[in-house]
């Protein structure tokens, strides 16, 4: 709908206005994030999580090789048996055998699925693949030459 | 590490039990209108893919092509009902929704192809591209280019992260904010100013 020209001046201002003060809150916004974001990089430095050096370059070799015993906490109850195994570079059996799955959706189900299709605590299945997962590694790590 | 449940989790069990069709569904599902994490899940699908368990470029074809099908359906619905709808809810009448379609058709480009990266803000943008009007090969090629840079960052990001990108999700997040922060602003800043000096004029 056109503006009547003797509302065009105190309209645009209005805009203009509106405008400036959604820059402002923008800026404000910015600058949180801004904070936020460096808080949050100083804790995982301080957790000995992040460096910087450490991240572009041993993570990038140590990120692509298979996990060692003291990453078994890397497994989460959203990941699926089939991609444990992977990961782990498991036996495609291993886990079934050792956990005595009986699920014939194995090993394309999530560990949260298996345990709540089982009405098994969940706590306890982790805790039964970190065990699985720490004996299969230390022992082909003792095997290993 | 983080990420145990919640949205993510459940998005990447979806993942990991259907590959690449679960990344193309929530892909466009996120771009429709629904404001899923598809940021932290691609960060998650580009270390699935350096452990060798997705393709990266797979990844990122897929996650190119469903980011811009969701565009241009948003593009889309408006373009073909948003005039009548706009007319129906008096939304014509409202005079800073007009200088917003007036903004976008004067700076459909740079507009479309920052907002990209502006998370739900880009939904905004697809819907009001539609209903300006802006030229369809246009809005294809500026969106289609966005949404190949912004996928490949995060599919990158978590090819390089590997085993460790959960660890750095909060910060990922909190950097994605920070950029759509920033294009916000951009495109607000360019807007302030180009109706500063209209009205001078």
């Amino acid at each position: 709908m056109p503006s009547h020209p003797k509302d065009r001046k105190p309209e645009s201002h209005r805009i203009l206005r509106y405008l400036k003060y959604a820059l402002i809150a923008m800026i404000a916004i910015l600058a949180v994030l801004a904070i936020l974001f460096v808080g949050n990089s100083w804790s995982l430095a301080r957790q000995g999580i992040l460096n910087v050096r450490e991240f572009w370059l041993s993570a990038f070799v140590r990120g692509h090789g298979p996990p060692t015993v003291e990453e078994i906490g890397l497994v989460r109850p959203w990941m699926t048996f089939d991609y444990v195994n992977r990961l782990f570079i498991l036996p495609p059996d291993y886990l079934r055998t050792r956990l005595a799955i009986a699920d014939p959706r194995y090993p394309h189900i999530t560990i949260s699925g298996y345990a709540d299709h089982n009405r098994l605590d969940i706590g306890t299945v982790m805790n039964e693949v970190d065990g699985a997962l720490r004996d299969y590694l230390i022992n082909a790590t003792s095997i290993a030459p | 590490m983080t990420n145990g449940g919640g949205v993510l989790g459940l998005i990447l069990s979806y993942v990991l039990l259907y590959k690449y069709a679960a990344l193309f569904v929530i892909v466009y599902i996120s771009a429709l209108i629904v404001p899923l994490p598809s940021n932290a899940m691609l960060v998650a699908v580009g270390a699935f893919s350096s452990q060798g368990y997705f393709n990266f470029f797979a990844s990122l074809a897929i996650a190119t092509v469903a980011n811009t099908l969701g565009d241009l359906t948003d593009y889309g619905i408006t373009r073909r009902w948003g005039e009548p709808a706009i007319r129906k809810l008096r939304f014509d009448r409202v005079r800073f929704f007009n200088h917003l379609r007036e903004e976008l058709r004067t700076d459909a480009a740079v507009t479309v192809f920052t907002t990209r990266f502006a998370g739900s803000m880009s939904t905004v943008t697809n819907f009001l591209a539609g209903l300006v009007a802006v030229p369809f090969r246009t809005f294809l090629l500026y969106d289609f280019l966005g949404n190949f840079i912004e996928p490949f960052c995060a599919l990158g990001f978590g090819w390089l992260a590997g085993d460790y990108w959960s660890y750095f999700s909060g910060t990922v997040t909190l950097a994605a904010g920070i950029v759509a922060a920033s294009v916000i602003l951009f495109v607000l800043a360019r807007m302030y100013r180009r109706m500063l000096r209209r009205y001078a004029d």
